[in-house]
Order: structure tokens, then sequence, then C-alpha cells
């Protein structure tokens, strides 16, 4: 057939040199023309119908990062020149992954494919490894536990590896879930005991992968496992050994607004259920066993050995799953909420702390209260149970998010969250007064808009309109901002602010994308192979991700595309026919498939 | 009222400046920051707004661009990088066009070139016009009286008939501001008497530009002071302005120097001199947000303005130290700026001087009627069942 390849490229992506691809697709069986074409003012009409009957051509290929934009016209054009419009092609550099080292091969593939009208899909399989059938999951959250979960209970091996010193992620610090209003750890604890419990998982906790080697089907990854101090197994949980302990820290997994031990269990059901100890605070190990030692005589069941060293594993792996999670923006850095300069601007994950039952207030509502420190001899600004409860908060919606100077996407789960705050303030403090202060309310998924309007309804003034500033005017916290429904510059005086803090990928991914060879998106995300058709594969084989890692989600959809993984992982096991990476196809293999497909 | 909406005005207020308003997604924090924004006038958010929904004859009625002094605040805090305070500027340009019955100031805004030949040409009629009276009447070599190259009292003949162009221009424009503002603009009716209980604005925000002080506020430049420095620049300008219109041949005697007139002219020239510099220098260091974007008529304003200033300096010199023949020749360049300078005024961002203060005043007795008509629509509740 009679073919006219016209490129069609904005000229975004560096890695592609144009003209080498027109080069090369003017070498192409049955190619008749190859133009590129100017894109301002957009390809005209006329100019494109005669260049079809021109060169009397039966089929056009649109070549360009999304080329299905200029689609519209050249069909028109098609029909003018009386061709058949089902013979307009795309060959889309952007959908099918032209990027990064092989950017070029790739597109030029991606070209011939479209010539020969043989989809690139089906050119481009790659295989043939045989495939081992234990798999690593990195990053103990919910999304990890979900796919480690799916894939033991079908009765595979799996690996799940954690840095901190127990699994539940950020999920086991939340108080409830939206928009149901679920008790988040009566979701999470089950499965995290099923995980600790489970045979076919190994769980290793305080871990790093430190190199990773092989192809797929057969990685060999080494992973440092750090010194716990404690043995797991022994350990009963008792909490003499932090009864005694003189160093208090604060605690991570209460977001910074309480205190622990430096030998401390992260949370009562924390997996495994045995404590650990700090090596960064604890005053046995910074002297060098000079001081301290006083857990260790108080131990009962004599499980704490604060000389452990730090030992490597090396396993063998099939299949990895990145599930490394996200974390909070450093929301300091945005001066104008004067976060960490006021006590009670909070983030959203301090507020979820606060809030949770378990927490230091043990879920009541507070503002901080000062209290004279005698070590530092300073005033400190401190939760306590007996605090005063606020009488207004403001929550504040997009900090950091969609926001050009810091991060530039929407990290999806704050208008819910903040929503659920509203909520969970009102049902506890009486006679709040709860501002919401939003651009857009992004209630998206399933009964979301419906909580949303549920929260109006409850009484919180839901401003539309984004605060700019947080104040002390004569002692008082003042949020200013500007309500666009109502038309008017509003000022509220508040003794508490929560800020629905950005999302950023955690600080690990940079170095695991390096050492898997797993390409990340401008925002630091992991990047999937496509984004609409193989949300968790990576151009890895057998490299996959799951939740927040690949980009901001809320808990369903993390545990959906967990389970999506797990499937994956299952299918490449029990099919036998064994993968090999995206990225590896070279160009005469898929060239050659595709004649294959063709000459079909 | 029905309203129409012109879908291609953003599109029209790319070439007056403001690039990014597409950008904006309404998050209002803009309007927060902004020190002058209150519950009657809130902007930039709200200009932005009707910019981008396309309603032109919404905005040419609105006085809120005069209102903003662009301080910066909101094109920093933006999240959007839509910069605001640039839209703020464009919509002043867009304004002033607006204003300007006659259609030049748009052309001018809209193209280089023909300002660029605009000014030329009338540069170049002036000087033939004054060589042409020089050299029928006088001698080169004399500066002033009897016989003089460019005698004064023509000078002051010359000048009152540009001033006096100059005037009709601006007074019929400021007519055409105060019709879409009060008349178009106003749906409600605005008692006579609060022109007069308003009145003294007009000389109060003439003369002392309070508003724009309570932009500045800590920088980290120790030598942030627009506020000071336009204000000195006003001024000169404003002494300079009448000292030609009215004084100039107590000016232009000499060579010796009358101290009760040109010590006016001194302190004029050096609020002139350091205000150009100081707009130039900012212009090409870009230490703050609001001389970022430069757009052509700014370059055009203060170049223009800085020829003007240095041959003005140069002919006084030369004047007294008696090269009578180099200081006439620099005195016909002088007039040759100065003319097109002045006759551009009302086409030109310049033509603030008048706008600014008037939109002031017009703000003040709209919000003062504005007030009254709240407060009579609370005296007679509305029952509607």
């Amino acid at each position: 057939m009679r073919t006219g390849v016209f490129f069609c490229q904005t000229g975004d992506n560096m890695n592609l040199n144009i003209d080498a691809i027109a080069k090369y697709a003017a070498n192409l069986p049955e190619v008749e023309t190859v133009q590129i074409l100017r894109l301002k003012p957009l390809p005209d009409l006329r100019f494109l119908s005669d260049q079809i009957t021109k060169y009397n051509l039966g089929r056009v290929v649109i070549a360009g990062d999304i080329p299905g934009y200029y689609k519209p016209v050249f069909t028109r054009a098609m029909a003018t020149a009386g061709g058949n419009t089902d013979e307009i092609r795309l060959a889309s550099f952007q959908e099918h992954g032209a990027r990064g080292e092989n950017a070029m091969d790739r597109a030029k593939a991606i070209v011939a494919c479209a010539t020969m009208g043989v989809p690139f899909a089906l050119a481009a399989i790659p295989g043939g490894n045989p495939v081992n059938h234990a798999t690593l999951i990195i990053g103990g959250g919910i999304a990890g536990i979900q796919s480690a979960l799916e894939i033991a209970n079908a009765g595979k091996q799996v690996f799940l590896i954690e840095q901190t010193g127990t699994i539940g992620g950020h999920m086991a610090m939340f108080d409830k879930t939206f928009p149901t209003l679920d008790c988040a750890a009566c979701i999470l604890t089950p499965k995290m005991v099923s995980v600790g419990q489970h045979e076919m998982i190994r769980l290793l906790t305080r871990s790093k992968v430190v190199a990773v080697t092989g192809k797929p089907g057969s990685y060999r990854v080494k992973i440092r496992q750090s010194a716990r101090y404690v043995d797991i197994k022994s350990c009963v949980a008792c909490n003499q050994c932090a009864e005694v302990c003189p160093v208090k820290v604060k605690s991570e997994f209460d977001a910074g607004i309480s205190l622990r031990k430096a030998i401390y269990i992260p949370f009562p059901q924390a997996v495994p259920n045995a404590y650990l100890v700090d090596e960064k605070s604890c005053t046995y190990i910074l002297s060098d066993g000079k001081k301290c030692g006083a857990c260790v005589k108080k131990c009962p069941k004599e499980c704490i050995n604060l000389n452990e060293t730090d030992h490597t594993i090396d396993i063998e792996v099939g299949n990895i799953i990145l599930a490394t999670g996200y974390e909070l923006m450093d929301v300091s850095k945005i001066e104008q909420y004067k976060y960490g300069v006021f006590p009670n601007v909070l983030t959203s994950i301090e507020f979820e702390r606060l809030t949770n039952a378990s927490g230091t207030t043990g879920g009541r509502i507070v503002t901080k209260t000062k209290r004279y420190n005698k070590k530092t001899e300073k005033d400190e600004w401190i939760f306590s149970p007996e605090g005063i409860p606020p009488r207004s908060v403001a929550l504040i919606h997009c900090v950091g998010s969609r926001n050009k100077k810091y991060n530039p996407y929407c990290s999806r789960v704050c208008c819910m969250y903040s929503l659920k705050f509203a909520h969970l303030i009102k049902e506890k403090v009486p006679n709040v007064n709860v501002y919401e202060f939003y651009i857009d309310m992004r209630a998206f998924g399933k009964g979301y808009e419906e909580f949303a309007e549920r929260i109006k309804q409850e009484g919180t003034f839901i401003v539309r309109g984004h605060s700019a500033s947080v104040d002390i005017i004569n002692g008082e916290m003042v949020v200013r901002g500007e309500d666009i429904f109502n038309d008017k510059l509003v000022e509220f005086k508040v003794d508490m602010v929560v800020l629905a803090v950005g999302l950023i990928p955690t600080p690990g991914t940079e170095e695991l994308s390096r050492m898997l060879g797993i390409q990340r998106d401008t925002d630091g995300w992991f990047s999937e192979l496509d984004y609409n058709g193989s949300p968790t594969d990576t151009d890895k084989g057998g490299i996959y991700v799951a939740g927040m890692c690949q980009a901001p989600k809320d808990i369903p959809d993390t545990v959906a595309q967990a389970s999506a993984v797990a499937a994956g992982v299952l299918g490449s096991l029990t099919s036998g026919k064994g993968i090999g990476h995206m990225s590896s196809l070279t160009l005469s293999e898929i060239e050659a498939r595709a004649k294959t497909i063709y000459s079909i | 009222m029905s309203v129409r909406v012109n879908p291609m005005f953003i599109d029209d207020l790319d070439s007056f400046g403001a690039e990014d308003v597409q950008l904006c997604y309404q998050c209002g924090d803009c309007s927060t920051v902004c020190p002058h924004a209150d519950e009657v006038y809130k902007f930039p958010r709200k200009s932005m707004r009707l910019l981008q929904m396309g309603l032109e004859q919404k905005l040419e009625t609105t006085l809120e661009p005069w209102l903003c002094y662009y301080c910066g605040q909101c094109s920093e805090q933006c999240p959007r990088e839509a910069d605001p305070g640039e839209t703020m500027m464009s919509l002043r340009r867009w304004l002033i066009s607006r204003y300007d019955f006659t259609g030049i100031a748009r052309k001018f805004f809209k193209s280089r070139i023909t300002e660029i030949i605009a000014i030329i040409t009338v540069a170049v009629l002036t000087g033939t016009f004054l060589l042409f009276y020089g050299f029928s009447g006088g001698s080169i070599r004399i500066y002033d009286g009897e016989g003089a190259f460019l005698p004064s009292t023509f000078i002051h003949r010359f000048d009152l008939t540009v001033g006096a162009i100059l005037a009709l221009f601006l007074v019929i424009n400021a007519i055409h501001m105060w019709y879409l503002v009060m008349i178009k603009g106003t749906p409600f009716k605005v008692p006579w008497w609060l022109y007069l209980k308003e009145l003294y604005q007009l000389p109060w925000h003439f003369f002392t530009q309070k508003r724009y002080s309570e932009c500045e506020r800590k920088r980290e430049h120790k030598f942030y002071m627009p506020w000071m420095i336009h204000l000195g620049l006003m001024l000169g300008y404003v002494i300079m302005l009448v000292l030609v219109m009215v004084f100039i041949e107590l000016l232009q005697s000499g060579p010796k120097v009358l101290w009760q007139v040109h010590i006016f002219g001194y302190l004029a020239t050096i609020g002139l001199v350091v205000g150009t510099i100081y707009f130039i220098r900012s212009r090409f260091k870009k230490h703050y947000i609001q001389y970022k974007k430069s757009h052509g008529t700014d370059w055009v304003f203060v170049v223009l303005l800085f020829i003007i200033v240095i041959t003005g300096i140069a002919q006084h010199i030369f004047h007294r130290t008696g090269l009578l023949e180099v200081a006439n020749i620099t005195y016909v360049v002088h007039l040759m700026s100065v003319v097109p300078w002045l006759l551009r005024m009302p086409f030109s961002k310049w033509a603030h001087l008048v706008y600014r203060p008037l939109a002031m005043y017009l703000a003040a007795i709209r919000r003062d009627a504005l007030t009254m008509q709240v407060s009579v629509l609370n005296s007679y509740p509305v029952v509607v069942k």
C-alpha cells in the first residue's frame, strides 16, 4: 500500500532526532513520501489532501509524541482526497515509550510498525527467560502487604522488606478512612498479622536493598538488614526495657508530636511485635558500650543484645514489586503558612496522629500547651491530654500541591482527608467552627461527592478560595482568604491550622530507580510502562510498581493496584512463558516480528 | 443587563503584556496578599476572571487596575505563575488605549515600529520648524533677547500651543473615563454632592501617592524605594512643566543664574535624573518581579525621558559657559525630544499622571455611593414571601 509518513512533533522530547527518524522512514518499503510538518499554524486541510492526492496515498502515518491530536484534520483530508479513512495510522512515541537511552531505536520501530499497519504492542513482546518463583516486595505499607498476601495465598514464596521496624506504613498512622469513616487500623492490622504469620512470607524489617544484579526472571538481590538489637523470636513486648530507658526522642510513628524511648515499639500492634533499639539515640551504642545498658539488665527474657551487628542477605527472586510509598514535603519552606513558627500550625499527618485514639492525647483534639523543659531550659509547645480544645480550626488545601514552585501535580488525597478532618473535629469538639479553604474540590471516587455534601451539611464553612496567609494579630492566629462564591475577603480567627501538605516520593526512590534501572517521571515518581494499558508494569521485565510510589493515590486505588500487580506476578509464574525487558527489545527484533505479522 | 463576551479579548491583551492569564485557576491567593484589596474593590483575581471570560465591556468600566501599584507580591505568591501583577499592568495599558478616543494609543501599544516612526516624524517636523524659524529671524550666536535664535517669547507661545493640545486630549480622555466608569459602569445613582465631598482626593493622591507607599515593604535589597523615587520623578516632572509653561522667559534669560527660579529647576532635574536612572537600572537588573517584564513602551518612555534630561542639562550648561552656538543646537535637539514626548503623553503609560488620581477620586465616590445604596437596601427589607 502506498504510504505517506507525516511527522507532527512538538519538540519537547530532547532524545529524539526527528530528521534521523524521517530518513529511516524514507527507506521503509512502500513509503512514498516523508514530510516533517510545521505545526504553527496547524496543518492545513487543503495542503494535506493535496499531498494525499499527489502521491496517491493509500495509508497515512502520523508520527509524533501526541499524534492523536492531529488525527481529525488528517481524517478529513483523507476523506476529501477520497481515500480510506481507516488507514490513518498513529505512530505515538510517547505512548509506546520512546524515551531514555534507546529512544531513537524505539521511535524507529514505532514508525516501522505503523507503516506496515501492525499494532506496536503485537510486534513488541519481550520474553524468553525462565522465572524464579520467589517474589521480592520492597516496602511494607498497605500496597506491599496486599501484594504479599495475594501472592503468598496463591502458594508462592514472598520476601517482604521494610525499612522501619514494623510493617503498616502510613495507613497504620491514620485514624479513619474516607469516605466510609471506617477505622483504618481495623482494616489494616488483621492483614499485618496474617503477613507476620504467613508461612510463605519472609518478613525482613529494618532492611534495604543495596544491590540488584541478574536478568528478568532471576534477579539476585543483596539486602542489608540493620541490627534490631532485640531478638524478635523471644521478645514478648513487656515494655520493661522502655520503662528504664533514659533517652527520649521524637516518635516517628506519631509524626513527631510525642516522645518515645531509644528502645521502643513503634505502636502496640506492630508486626513483628517486638521492641527495637534506635541506634541513633541509644546512649550505649553511641558511647561504644561505655555508658548505660540499663535495658539489657532489666529484660526478663534476656533478648536484648546491644552489640549486634548489621548483616547482609542474598536472595534470588523472579519478580520485584516496588511499593515504596511517599512522604510529606517539607512545608516549612512555604513560609507564608508559618509552619514551625506558630505552634498550632500542623501538617495533616500530625493532625492524623492527634485525632487518633491511640495517639498522644488519646484522640482528644486539643491545642498545644506550653511547658518548661528543664533540660534545655526553654519553653516547649507540646500536646497534652489536658490541653484546651480549639474553638475554631482552619483547614487549608493544596499546600505545595498544584503549585508550580513546589509540586505541579495534584496530591489527590488532600481534599478528601481534609473533609474527613472537618467531620472528625465537628464530631469530637463541641461548638467548634471549621473553615475549609479549597481551590477545587476533587471528590472523584465512589461516594466521595456524597461525603463532601455531607460535610457541607454538617455546618463546616466551605470557603472556595485558597488562603495565602497565616498571621498572628493581637495574640490570635488569623487566616486570611478570598471567599470567591460569596465575593468577600474573609479573615477568621482560629486556634489551629491544619495544612493539607503535598506528597512527594520517598528519598530512597532515586537510589532504587538507579539500582534497578527504572525510569522516573519529572515529579520523581516511578514511571509505569503505559499509563492506560499497563499501569503496574515498568519497562524492565519482572519489575512492577504498586501504590503511591507510582503516583499519589488513595487507599482503595492502592489496594486495587497492589492486587493487580499480584495478578501480573502470578501470571508470569504460572504461564511458564517467561519474561524480558521491554527496553532490551532491539529495533531489528521488532521489525522482524512486525514483518512476520504483516505477511500473515 | 446583558454583557457581550469577546472570546478574542484574551489574545488581544497578549500584545499589551498579559501573556499568562490563562494559567490562573482562581485560588484567590493574589487578592489575599494584596495590600490594597478591600471589601469593595477586590483584585487582582476578579480582574483576571473577567479577562479570562472575555468580559471586555465590564472591564472597561472597572477601576481596579488603577488601584494597583504593582508591588509584585501577588506575582511572587501565585502558585500558577500566572503573573497577576503584570496582568493588572497590562490592563492599565489597555484601559489607556480604551479611554483614548483617537485610537492612537492602541496602535502605539500594539506596534513598536508605528510608535517609533511617529516619534521620529514629530521630532523631525519640530526640528525643521524650529530651525526654519531660527534662521529666518535670528542669529545662532544669540541665545536670548533681541535677535535670538529661539527667543523665549516665541518658545513660550510654542510651549503653550503644545500644552493646549496635550490638555485637550487629556481632558477629553478623562471625560471618557468618567463616562465609562460612573455612567456606564455604575448601575445605581450617585448623588452630585459626593463629587464635592471627595474632591480633596484629587490633589491628595496626585501629590503624595499615599497608596503607593503602602505597597513598599521590607525587601532584602536595601535600595528598594520605588515609591520615593517615583514621587521624586513625578514632582520633578510637574515642577518642570510649570516652569516651562509659565516661567520660560525667566528660565531662558541669562547667563546669570536667577536663583529664585532656577533652584526649582535644579531640584526638578535631580528628581528626574535620579528617577530615570533608577528605573532604567531596575529594568536592566530585574531585581524585583515588577521589572522582570518590560513592555516596549516602557523602554521608549524611559529612554526618551533620559534624552530630554541630558539635553536639558547640556543646553543649560552651554548657555552659562558662553558656548551659545552649541547651546542653541542642543536646545533644538532638546525640544525635538520634548515635543513628541509631550504629544505622546495622552497615548502612553504617562497618562496615568491624570488617570490614577482621577481613579482614586472616582473610586472613593463610588464606594460612598455603594455604602449609601447598601444602607438604603438594609433599611427596607425585601419581603419575598
